[in-house]
């Protein structure tokens, strides 16, 4: 260590403990090393690992989940299937649609040969007012 | 043989090189312990706080998005990782600067004299802010330059300069009769 740097503070020395400990970095340093072992061998066996090795190892997670998400779709199928076809909406006549609004003897009037007269006195009658 | 660069070791230690990080904690063990005692002020929490570093990083090397910049990466995890574990450690008082340096050799004489030099300094060092502590510990004990210390830390070197200069006043003056100290 230094810099050759005269200003340095010399006094601060004291505070290495490898100023009265010569071994103590190398102590620190095989100190590491042992605890850092076991990552260290996770990292090499991953990176070891050939290509095909990883895409079996997903395999074998997604085969699972994917044979899974089947059963539940099926599951889910086979009940929208017994439950049998909706009832269907009882059939609407186009007559009901456009009398709907229409008084009963508006509606008679106009079924009864008021077609001849003017879209003005036609609207009259739908509408329920007199010209 | 050329040396590797950090983003070349980082790259290597990422497919579980063991030499590649024995050489990354090689190159950052000191810096790391610099920065630990410069948050914690405490030398067995800054030695934790450095080897648990090394651990995370190398859990989380994968999060280095610039392995050429290892280096800053590295130390805010150490700064994370020493503040965390003060906080847990607040409790415990006590002990400073390395202790007794493990009693591996000194005299007893000489190792309370250590010992009493690494109290003073300590108190010294806690006058500084955090900065001024990471930066004349990584500057005057690491032998970083001002450059090295300006990119891995993201401070400008103006600002490194003038921290530097202010931590080292501080110890002079407080440490005057230490200065250039020589072993017993």
């Amino acid at each position: 260590m230094g810099t050759g740097n005269e200003d340095r503070f010399k006094g601060i020395g004291v505070a290495d403990p490898a100023w009265d400990d010569p071994r103590y970095w190398d102590r620190f340093h095989a100190a590491v090393l042992a605890r850092a072992v076991f990552e260290l061998a996770t990292r090499r066996r991953q990176a070891q690992q050939p290509v095909a090795a990883v895409l079996s190892s997903w395999s074998r997670s997604l085969i699972p989940v994917a044979l899974a998400a089947a059963v539940i779709a099926a599951l889910l199928i086979g009940s929208e299937a017994n439950r049998g076809p909706a009832p269907a909406a009882p059939p609407l006549a186009l007559e009901d649609v456009l009398g709907d609004e229409v008084g009963d003897g508006s509606f008679q009037a106009v079924m009864q040969g008021e077609l001849h007269a003017s879209p003005i006195a036609f609207m009259a009658l739908v509408e329920g007012n007199d010209p | 043989m050329r040396e590797l660069s950090d983003g070349e070791l980082v790259t290597m230690v990422r497919s579980g090189e063991s030499e590649a990080f024995g050489e990354l904690v090689r190159r950052y063990q000191r810096p790391a312990y610099a920065v630990a005692l410069a948050v914690s002020g405490k030398h067995h929490d800054a030695e934790d706080a450095a080897q648990e570093s090394f651990l995370v990083a190398l859990q989380r090397l994968d999060d280095c998005r610039n392995p050429s910049r290892f280096a800053g990466w590295f130390l805010a995890i150490v700064r994370n990782r020493s503040r965390n574990l003060v906080r847990r450690r607040k409790l415990r008082m006590g002990e400073q600067i390395p202790a007794s340096a493990k009693t591996r050799g000194p005299s007893p004489a000489k190792a309370a004299y250590i010992s009493e030099l690494r109290s003073r300094l300590n108190e010294a060092l806690s006058t500084l802010t955090e900065v001024q502590r990471e930066i004349v510990l990584l500057h005057d004990l690491e032998g970083w330059k001002h450059r090295e210390i300006s990119e891995r830390l993201g401070i400008p070197q103006g600002t490194v300069r003038s921290h530097l200069h202010f931590a080292r006043k501080a110890l002079r003056i407080q440490l005057a009769e230490w200065r250039d100290v020589k072993e017993p």
